[in-house]
């Protein structure tokens, strides 16, 4: 960033720094000398790493982001989330049912829910995380998994809920469980893995993999395209 | 949302969209003519990053001294460690374990949990957190020929001719023949693949590939399968521990030349500990994190290569560090995004790279290096569109997805990029997007086999960090796969190693001091350390102030 | 007789956690039943939780929210059309019922209760005080039992059933659907199918264990036994409720009574709406008699209802 830029103030745990306008949380801490090890990952929105809490000036609401894809704006106080001691239940999945006494037996806290929302407002991702974890109240795993999916595991819903849910590990489990359990499963994957047990494919395997490479080349482009 | 001067760019983009429409509803045909071997050739020898004059340069040190390969590359290879051996006692064990795995992505993952799976011992040292990867972050999807019209043997001649014919046959056999077998793994341990009604996989097309061949969760498919192994990895604490914010700094051997463990340096406490092991498995994941050639990346904060500078010293061979991997999508606006990843399922769904006359330049789904190297040649060829922080970008317009695929894909099947884009006013169901190449992908890597072994007994490599793979260039949904494969294969055959009986010596790390003292003859600079571990991005007013800074461009 | 082409009303309609796992012969029976007096019930969307229990605390506001955005569901639902100008908000729990009433009896005589929930809901729209919690009894009372006696095809001709209360449909008696001391809804509801309803039982609200039932199995097997057997007292050949918990207790907690007494005579236990479908024709695969823990068949057998 070029140093003719527009500076504003913001708050890093209370600290005072100047920053160019337009830095993300995460850029902006870099500019003002922290080097990160905690609270950093992806650093693009995929990782859950730098969940973090701010106040934007004159505002009494805390708001939560993730530091990598929220823009300082003058003002704004920061606190990075860098770890979230959240229980997370040991299970083997083989032995579990998809359905909501698994969740009574794994995450009984999933019924304490008080249907306040406090979770999905604070969600960085936008998801109704609420929703889903009553969802599972309701026995639907699949709409739980569904809704849940987008899930970054930042832990800001856990850390806000005052019911003392895990609602990160929660929709973990609904999407394990569905994606093993209730999610259709495709014929073809069977065939297929059954066909190259059986060897099918390997001799004409074992022909490429010897071809001179001037006939891989003219078999490669003249191969036949299908795709849609 | 885009500034002003834009819209007549944009404008133009909108009304050739009817038209660029009418030839993708063609059947049977393709929207713009894929290129000839010759004419590839020319658009990389022409504009391909890895083919300027100083992109590479002899390495004079290691396995693969005299070698041309990429210079950031060379330069990490040819800086000091970060202790001398001295430093080390090797005679106070902190760990001991079966199999010792370094980085925890996709591919460690999985070796762990195989590992595991055989009732061996597993310690997972990671620099960052569990998952903490370039596996998490990986969007469009994984390739598996599991369709009825495809095959693994047209699997394998994608790869092959994707990766210029560099590739190790060996390993594009194991990994086209075990992908099916994968996603089923995958599946099982319940990963949300995107489905038809009737469970049938809902299969996309990639750059290079000759069928629809690219299973997908939505556009959180890395991060579907990271988390899902991650949580697996969680389920089992009895026979896989981990240690994080600890990355290796160096690779131990025994006086057999066997491998012996690793040094860890705890990245808070900066204390070092020793890990003794009977086998070891570098799964560090890839360079982004070098920019190399000043490139922007898509890659995790911890990509720095770190696993190629451990093997090098320890004696283990490189392949193809010669050529880099531009993703040709990146996104080059707004500026808070530059270098973030736009997937290449964004095609795969039907957008369509537009110059900024809003014409065809190049057929959508080339091998990406292809793809990359003619966006450039757009630019260069003033065609591109500018931004205001003076970057160079061609369209990619996303709104074309919803006319083939029906209102609402966008939503369903791209929900990480409709929310990227959106936290910056861009609906990219309404306009484009402005990309340009960025730096993905280390195509090549630690040297393996089919049984993801390297020359030193015990070490095994697995994913990015290994090479031969995918040649000199990876296509689409191949690094997911690669990781499954080779990191399951990884841990499977190091637990065969384990099993088979190992007795380690005495632990050295003489290796170091040899690589040391030849480091002293080339006159490397001392400042001059690796593994990299961390980026570094202070500003130079700050660091110059900074009281702490021992090294270049690298962690204190 | 047909469908004489009465117009179906609309009604919100709120079924609770455990009629979408456990008890869902209790929600199928119902469904199919009110459709068959021309009432559609139209499942709230995205309703949630209603809460479970009732906090009785003034200062614990925040039990309050679950039961409250589930009203502005019905407000919605009026609002975007799916019923019309229909503010009842109908249940068959009796726990659910009874949660959702308190509150709403407590944030509509509070005005600055109510105020401090929508506030506290602001993503939300407000509250505006239109619900009116209705159990399916209540409803049914509405329409006239004569009405539904018109509908009956399968007169329960001389089942002995008797009506159990439990304490959530008439306690407190803010909330109770009829007289607390003296109820007779659930006797006129038997009587319009043409059962005999067992008058003057004693322990037709008597508690049934409730919540114990998870920590403290003898709380409920003593109490449940001492139900059962009262009403056998009575002449009841089984038992109707309208609550899961109820049912759960008195129906699955007959087994344990039966380990620790073989001596133990079970008796079948009943939603109201199985038996309300029974007779008006519905089959097995409506009411849901498989879930039944003590098996409801050969009773119905003897009694000529079940072939």
């Amino acid at each position: 960033m070029s140093e003719e830029r527009n500076m504003v103030t913001v708050y890093i745990l209370g600290e005072h720094f100047m920053v160019p306008e337009g830095s993300t949380i995460m850029t902006a801490l870099e500019y003002s000398g922290f080097q990160l090890k905690r609270g950093v990952g992806c650093r693009e929105g995929f990782c859950g790493a730098c969940a973090t809490v701010y106040r934007e000036k004159g505002e009494y609401k805390l708001k939560g982001g993730l530091a990598c894809q929220t823009v300082v704006s003058d003002g704004m106080t920061i606190a990075r989330i860098p770890f979230v001691p959240a229980e997370k239940a040991a299970y083997n999945l083989e032995e579990l049912k998809p359905d909501v006494s698994t969740f009574v037996e794994l995450y009984p806290s999933v019924f304490r829910c008080v249907s306040c929302n406090t979770c999905t407002k604070i969600c960085p991702q936008d998801i109704n995380v609420m929703d889903y974890i009553q969802d599972i109240i309701k026995g639907d795993i699949a709409s739980a998994a569904q809704t849940s999916f987008d899930c970054i595991r930042c832990g800001l819903c856990a850390l806000r809920c005052p019911a003392e849910i895990v609602q990160f590990n929660v929709g973990m489990l609904a999407q394990r469980l569905y994606g093993k359990y209730l999610a259709p499963k495709s014929p073809e994957l069977e065939t297929r893995v059954a066909e190259i047990e059986e060897g099918k494919y390997e001799s004409e395997i074992k022909r490429l993999k010897v071809l001179p490479k001037e006939e891989l080349v003219k078999e490669y482009y003249e191969r036949d395209i299908k795709i849609t | 949302m885009y500034p002003e001067y834009m819209n007549a760019s944009l404008k133009k983009v909108e009304e050739t969209r009817e038209k660029r429409y009418a030839l993708a509803k063609e059947r049977g045909k393709e929207v713009f003519t894929p290129q000839s071997e010759e004419e590839r050739e020319a658009v990389l020898a022409n504009y391909h990053p890895d083919y300027k004059d100083d992109a590479r340069r002899e390495i004079r040190i290691g396995p693969n001294k005299g070698e041309r390969i990429t210079g950031r590359v060379a330069d990490v290879l040819e800086s000091w460690p970060r202790d001398p051996s001295s430093r080390f006692d090797l005679s106070r064990i902190d760990y001991e374990t079966d199999i010792l795995i370094i980085g925890a992505g996709s591919a460690g993952l999985s070796a762990a949990l195989e590992a595991s799976a055989r009732g061996l011992n597993v310690l997972i040292a990671t620099k960052l957190r569990l998952g903490d990867a370039n596996s998490m972050m990986a969007q469009g999807g994984i390739q598996a020929a599991d369709q009825k019209d495809d095959s693994p043997v047209l699997h394998y001649m994608d790869v092959i001719g994707g990766g210029h014919f560099d590739n190790k046959p060996d390993l594009v056999e194991a990994l086209v023949n075990d992908a099916p077998k994968s996603i089923k793994w995958l599946e099982e341990l319940g990963v949300m693949f995107d489905k038809e009604l009737d469970g049938s996989m809902s299969v996309k097309a990639g750059g290079g590939t000759s069928r629809n061949r690219m299973h997908s969760a939505r556009d959180y498919t890395g991060a579907a399968i990271c988390k899902t192994l991650r949580d697996e990895v969680y389920n089992r604490p009895d026979t896989i521990k981990y240690i994080e914010f600890s990355p290796a700094t160096e690779l131990i051997l025994d006086d057999k030349g066997q491998i012996a463990g690793a040094i860890l340096y705890h990245l808070e406490t900066k204390e070092y500990s020793i890990v003794k092991a009977k086998s070891v498995v570098i799964s560090t994941g890839g360079f982004g994190r070098l920019h190399i050639r000043n490139f922007e990346t898509t890659n995790h904060y911890g990509a720095t290569a770190d696993g190629l500078v451990l093997g090098y010293r320890a004696g283990a061979n490189l392949l193809y560090m010669d050529s880099v991997q531009y993703h040709p999508t990146g996104a080059v606006f707004p500026e808070q995004v530059v270098g973030f990843l736009c997937t290449e399922k964004i095609r795969g769904l039907g957008a369509q790279p537009v110059n900024k006359d809003g014409e065809l330049f190049v057929y959508p789904l080339e091998p990406r290096d292809v793809e990359a190297a003619s966006i450039i040649r757009e630019c260069e060829n003033g065609k591109g569109v500018k931004t205001p922080s003076g970057l160079t970008g061609i369209w990619l317009d996303t709104p074309l997805i919803e006319m083939l695929n029906g209102e609402g894909t966008i939503e369903s099947s791209l929900p990480a990029m409709v929310r990227q884009f959106s936290r910056f006013d861009i609906d990219i169901r309404k306009y484009p997007i402005l990309i340009y190449p960025t730096l993905h992908y280390q195509n090549g890597g630690l040297e393996i086999n089919e049984k993801a072994e390297t020359s030193i007994p015990g070490l095994y490599v697995a994913g990015e960090a290994s090479g031969g793979v995918h040649g000199r260039n990876r296509l689409m949904g191949n690094s997911q796969l690669d990781i499954i494969v080779f990191g399951r294969r990884a841990g499977t055959y190091a637990a065969e190693h384990v099993l088979a009986g190992v007795t380690i010596g005495r632990l050295t790390l003489e290796h170091v001091d040899r690589y040391s003292e030849k480091l002293e003859k080339l006159g490397i600079d001392k400042k001059r350390i690796s593994p990299v571990i961390l980026p570094d991005y202070i500003p130079d007013h700050v660091k110059a102030k900074q009281l702490t800074l021992n090294y270049f461009g690298t962690l204190t | 007789m047909e469908n004489d082409k009465t117009e179906t009303v609309k009604i919100p309609y709120f079924p609770g956690c455990t009629l979408k796992t456990t008890a869902k012969n209790f929600e199928q029976s119902a469904l199919r039943s009110m459709e068959k007096l021309g009432v559609e019930m139209v499942e709230l969307p995205k309703w949630n939780c209603c809460g479970t229990v009732s906090s009785l605390a003034s200062d614990d506001l925040m039990k309050h929210l679950a039961p409250v955005r589930d009203f502005i569901r019905v407000e919605e639902m009026n609002n975007t059309g799916l019923v019309d100008n229909e503010y009842r908000m109908l249940t068959l729990c009796s726990m659910c019922f009874n949660t959702l009433k308190q509150t709403n009896i407590r944030v509509t005589s509070s005005p600055e209760d109510l105020q401090s929930v929508n506030q506290f809901m602001y993503l939300e729209k407000d509250y505006e005080g239109k619900v009116d919690v209705t159990h399916l009894f209540e409803l049914l009372d509405s329409m006239g039992f004569d009405t539904i006696a018109e509908r009956v095809v399968r007169s329960l001709d001389g089942l002995k059933i008797a009506p159990y209360y439990g304490c959530l449909l008439l306690r407190p008696k803010s909330v109770g659907i009829d007289n607390p001391e003296n109820p007779s809804i659930i006797e006129r509801f038997i009587s319009s199918l043409g059962g005999s309803p067992v008058m003057n039982w004693e322990a037709k609200s008597r508690c049934c264990g409730s919540y114990h039932t998870v920590d403290n199995k003898a709380i409920v097997i003593k109490s449940v036994k001492g139900i059962i057997e009262n009403a056998r007292e009575f002449g009841a050949e089984t038992i109707i409720t309208s609550c899961p918990l109820c049912a759960f207790n008195l129906d699955n907690r007959q087994e344990d009574i039966m380990k620790e007494f073989p001596d133990f005579d079970p008796m079948p236990v009943f939603y109201f709406t199985q038996l309300l479908g029974l007779a008006l024709g519905l089959g097995d695969e409506v009411l849901g008699l498989d879930d039944n823990c003590i098996d409801p068949r050969p009773l119905l057998k003897r009694s000529g209802l079940y072939e």
